[in-house]
């Protein structure tokens, strides 16, 4: 047992941190936070561009893949270096997706999509949402019917992350509307996001981020489209969502904010003498911070270095996601609170924000991963069933 | 980055483990309840040290295993996981540590081969009324005269002091604190019996006048807080292991009988209210988990710790606390019926809460470490 990293994960920690301060010029900070840390801006298509070049996508794909083989705590180092310098980082695409793609894909999106991802030239939203199909996903009816040679796509998407500025949508649509179990009549296509028929509409949330409403209006598509097996695309969603949830908890951003209030504390004096961190209630607002993110630093490293061992407990994923996901919120009020109202000011105010206003779009934004990626309330049922051995009841 | 066991540390927590269920049997427990008896299983205590439990971190040369901090920690967890009736966090982890730590070649020999094979029994006095910071004693002082002090003053809450061969003590200074061995049988020494929540042995003990001679000095003013920081720190990270016994088992206690529990027709741990009540005592100890195994493998290499032991403590605390309140909760009654195990472990749930400083002086103390800008995160 040794909590440490290795001298090879110091040093490309060190690596990444020095590689990052330097892509992240003062223009691309400032487009990505006019973007929401969404992305999708012209630098930030360039900046992933020279990623691709630098040999930085596609980090955890096997190495026959065209990927650089890193076991899953490296691929954690680098993920805790990308989002403490904020560049938004198209996940989804590079480490969910594509690997699935690189996989299971047939010859067409071997050899004409995986190398665009892995250059950075190519996006892919995710559409499994829908209106009537949220936690219970495999209730979908988005539907693709075999029409001659090709197949005719009907439906609606709900949260299509992204989709205004991707390539393609990984789209999950129901093949066989006769299979004896819902999920087992799911497959997963790839569709152009300018193919006709295909349209998005903005759905705007609390935290400013953008998500959209997509359409799917008659669209055809060719066999090349389909990935994987037919009526296969249950394995694909869920093998998806497992790799997602490595980067949802991550304790990069938020230590890295953590020392930055610290900070901002010993330095601010206060308007009746002494300064801000004196006062006892904002050491224990600290002190509490700096607790629970030391537990969720040691859940995400052992999650990491179980999945590089091969023995990551489906409970021990699922607590994670939990814990990780629930403390960001309670982490948020406890700094939010030290700040007071001044951490309500917004980063484009002219005047009196403190932090680069960054503790107000958090809050907002910091209910997002307790119901997305697998809401946290199967997370536990899952944990019950899977770390405690309870008899659950039947859905 | 390695969150595994080594060989010789699941060997430690497999042979502690086997001794420990088949020995510690609720009737075995049931036997010391409301002080029936001294609550210590002097039998086991013989099994383990043939085991080589009770050396599992002493030199060799001392009949020891000569393994470290973490296999010591791992066999305290599962002392927890049992509750065990033995002393041996006062005995293995307050006294014998830093006499291998800090002790003359003398009082080596004379002490560690005894506690290793478990003919000698030593504790430590940490606790003085009113002023729980171990490195800081304040009502029991020291005057020397020649080669000899004399220690006045009052410790509390020190347990089996009356059966111990020696109780290690602190006390004040002109400037400095010294840390003796102190012989319970000495002139001038008073012990007044307790009743503790646990119905473990726990006395006050007050010293007037009482001679000490330097051969049972273990550290010399200079020195005295550094060594009681030192044992404080490995006596805190200790409590927190045992905790994570005393939680992981009451969470798997809960988790069986709510499965086999039946309300309405069905099993109550199929009820999600009950399920998730459940998982989150798993997220809790998880957490507990990880933070204790980083402060003992830290304590282990000797490395710098505090942080990571204050931490550990914080969640020893707040972790207890809840789980030991939702598996009385999900058992309802049964929970807390004297005839089923349960209610025992709550008692020590409380007892690892708060012995050296619960979560609330915890996080002060950690706060201010913070203000000064000692625990930045990495
Ligand atoms: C900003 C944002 C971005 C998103 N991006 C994408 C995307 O790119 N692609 C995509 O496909 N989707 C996306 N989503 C959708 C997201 O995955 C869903 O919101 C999520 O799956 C929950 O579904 P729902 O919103 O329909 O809530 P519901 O399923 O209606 O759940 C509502 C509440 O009921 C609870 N609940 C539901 N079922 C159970 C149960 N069995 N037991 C106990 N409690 C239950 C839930 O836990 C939740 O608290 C996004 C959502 C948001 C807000």
């Amino acid at each position: 047992m040794k909590v440490e990293f290795t001298p090879q994960q110091i040093e490309l920690r060190e690596q990444l941190r020095a590689y990052f301060g330097k892509l992240m010029t003062p223009e691309l900070s400032a487009e990505c936070a006019r973007d929401m840390g969404e992305g999708g801006g012209p630098l930030w298509r360039d900046a992933l561009r020279q990623m691709g070049r630098d040999g930085w996508i596609g980090l955890g794909w096997p190495e026959e893949l065209g990927g650089k083989g890193m076991s899953p705590i490296e691929q954690f180092i680098f993920v805790e270096e990308i989002m403490r310098a904020g560049y938004p980082f198209p996940f989804l695409t590079t480490e969910s997706v594509g690997p699935q793609l690189a996989e299971h894909g047939n010859d067409w999106q071997k050899s004409e999509l995986v190398p665009k991802i892995l250059n950075g030239d190519l996006l892919i939203s995710i559409g499994y949402s829908e209106a009537g199909a949220g936690t219970d996903l495999a209730a979908l009816t988005t539907t693709a019917v075999k029409d001659g040679d090709e197949w005719v796509i009907n439906g609606q998407k709900m949260w299509t992350s992204l989709a205004h500025f991707c390539d393609y949508t990984w789209l999950a649509v129901r093949t066989d509307p006769d299979a004896p179990k819902k999920h087992q009549g799911i497959s997963l296509f790839l569709v152009p996001n300018d193919a006709p028929g295909w349209s998005c509409s903005p759905v705007n949330t609390l935290g400013g981020v953008r998500t959209n409403t997509t359409y799917y209006d008659n669209i055809r598509v060719s066999d090349k489209h389909l990935v994987g097996e037919l009526n296969g695309g249950w394995k694909l969603i869920t093998g998806q969502l497992n790799r997602e949830r490595l980067s949802l908890v991550n304790v990069g951003p938020t230590s890295a904010l953590f020392n930055k209030v610290v900070d901002w504390a010993r330095e601010t004096e206060l308007a009746s003498g002494g300064t801000v961190i004196n006062q006892p209630w904002v050491q224990m607002n600290l002190a509490r911070v700096r607790t629970g993110i030391e537990a969720l630093k040691l859940v995400c490293y052992k999650q990491a270095w179980a999945m590089t061992e091969g023995t990551l407990n489906m409970a021990d994923a699922s607590a994670a996601k939990v814990y990780g996901s629930e403390f960001f919120i309670e982490a948020y009020r406890l700094l939010g609170e030290i700040l007071g109202q001044a951490s309500l000011v917004k980063s484009e105010s002219e005047s009196g924000q403190v932090l680069s206003g960054r503790l107000e779009r958090l809050y907002r934004t910091a209910s997002i991963i307790t119901f997305g990626g697998g809401t946290n309330e199967i997370q536990r049922d899952i944990i019950s069933a899977a770390g405690l051995w309870m008899p659950r009841a039947s859905r | 980055m390695d969150f595994g066991f080594s060989e010789q540390q699941g060997e430690v927590q497999a042979l502690a483990r086997q001794i420990l269920s088949e020995q510690v049997t609720p009737e075995k427990l049931a036997s010391f309840d409301e002080f029936k008896a001294e609550r210590f299983d002097r039998d086991l205590w013989r099994q383990l040290a043939e085991a080589g439990l009770l050396g599992v971190a002493m030199d060799e040369t001392y009949g020891g295993m000569g393994f470290g901090f973490t296999e010591l920690a791992l066999f305290v967890e599962e002392l927890g996981r049992s509750i065990a009736p033995v002393p041996a966090i006062p005995s293995l982890v307050s006294a014998a540590l830093p006499i291998q730590r800090f002790g003359t070649t003398k009082q080596k020999e004379q002490w560690l081969p005894g506690v290793a094979n478990g003919s000698t029994l030593l504790t430590a006095a940490l606790l003085e009324p009113g002023g729980e910071k171990p490195e800081n004693p304040v009502r029991t002082t020291v005057t020397v005269e020649g080669d000899n002090y004399r220690l006045s003053g009052v410790k509390t809450c020190v347990p089996f002091a009356r059966s111990a061969d020696r109780i290690l003590l602190a006390a004040r200074y002109e400037v400095g604190v010294i840390v003796v061995l102190l012989d319970p049988a000495a002139a001038g020494v008073s012990i007044q019996e307790m009743q503790y929540t646990t119905f473990e042995p726990q006395y006050e003990v007050r010293l007037d006048e009482v001679l000490v001679a330097a051969a049972d000095v273990l550290a010399e003013p200079a020195e005295g807080a550094e060594v009681m920081a030192w044992l404080t720190e490995r006596t805190t990270a200790a409590l927190c292991a045992h905790q994570l016994g005393v939680s992981d088992q009451s969470m798997r206690m809960t988790a069986s009988y709510t499965s086999e529990r039946k309300q309405f027709g069905v099993a109550i741990a199929t009820f999600q209210a009950v399920g998730h009540r459940a998982a989150n005592c798993f997220i809790d100890v998880e957490c507990l988990r990880l933070n204790v195994y980083q402060a003992v493998s830290l304590l282990d290499s000797e490395s710098e710790a505090t942080t990571e032991v204050q931490i550990a403590k914080v969640w020893a605390g707040d972790v207890g606390h809840r789980v030991s309140y939702a598996s009385q909760h999900l058992h309802g009654g049964t929970g807390i019926d004297r005839d089923y195990p349960l209610w025992r472990f709550c008692l020590w749930a409380r007892h690892n809460e708060l012995m050296l400083g619960g979560s609330a002086r915890q996080l002060a103390d950690l706060g201010q470490r913070i203000a000064a800008g000692e625990a930045y995160c990495s």
